[in-house]
């Protein structure tokens, strides 16, 4: 005999970071922080330069934009000038106050030769197809 | 339901947060941060320099089980009330 429980699924977002642009990175970290306040679980899976965006030796030196870049220098004054907050500690409220996972895709991290203990906020290393799985009932999924 | 303007400024919110300055997601992390302080059936206002936090903050809060009370515009900001509801 079966035995089937109706638990209400919760909404769930995915998001696959591929690029390590902080401008596409200040981008995810809105939406994930925002889903997280608004009582969504978010799955964030970083790819090549997602990981290397997510080094701790590189997160905060990082400037690398991937569009307009002749307009870098003025962006980065005016967000200055508005006083907000970088893409990580965005993305670190957000972490803080709801429920958002971050994995390292572990191939990439073996490309740039580190471990969790070398990443900002990453919870594990996962290899694709556990993730897939993962959010498989994602109601939103990303790419970035 | 939505409150008229008299009766939210004869509200005596049990915490008051300060985003003004913020911008998205500023207004919104705050006020998730903050609304565990607020026991249940009290009130939190939220302040705001940005028009959008007002429907952000309905959003948010018919989202996730608060009762937007309504807002209040003041010089160059907004006063948002949410009643906590569980």
């Amino acid at each position: 005999m079966s035995i089937y429980r109706c638990v209400p699924m919760a909404d769930k977002m995915a998001i696959v970071v591929f690029s390590g642009s902080v401008d596409r990175l200040l981008g995810m970290s809105i939406l994930a922080s925002s889903a997280a306040a608004m009582d969504w679980e978010v799955d964030i899976f970083l790819q090549l330069w997602g990981v290397y965006a997510f080094k701790k030796d590189v997160m905060k030196e990082n400037m690398n934009f991937s569009e307009f870049e002749e307009l870098k220098d003025a962006v980065v004054k005016r967000i200055q000038e508005l006083n907000f907050p970088m893409w990580y500690d965005i993305l670190k409220q957000g972490k803080e106050t709801g429920n958002i996972h971050i994995y390292a895709c572990s191939t990439a991290a073996k490309a740039w030769n580190v471990t969790k203990d070398d990443l900002e906020m990453v919870d594990d290393l996962m290899e694709a197809g556990e993730f897939i799985e993962k959010v498989r009932d994602a109601k939103l999924s990303f790419f970035i | 339901m939505s409150m008229s303007p008299d009766e939210l400024k004869n509200l005596k919110p049990d915490k008051v947060v300060d985003a003004r300055g913020t911008s998205c997601p500023g207004p919104l992390l705050e006020a998730k941060r903050n609304i565990g302080q607020v026991p249940v059936g009290g009130v939190m206002e939220v302040l705001s320099s940005d028009a959008t936090t007002v429907r952000n903050l309905q959003a948010w809060a018919k989202k996730v089980g608060h009762e937007y009370l309504g807002h209040i515009e003041e010089a160059g900001y907004y006063r948002i009330f949410v009643r906590r509801k569980k």
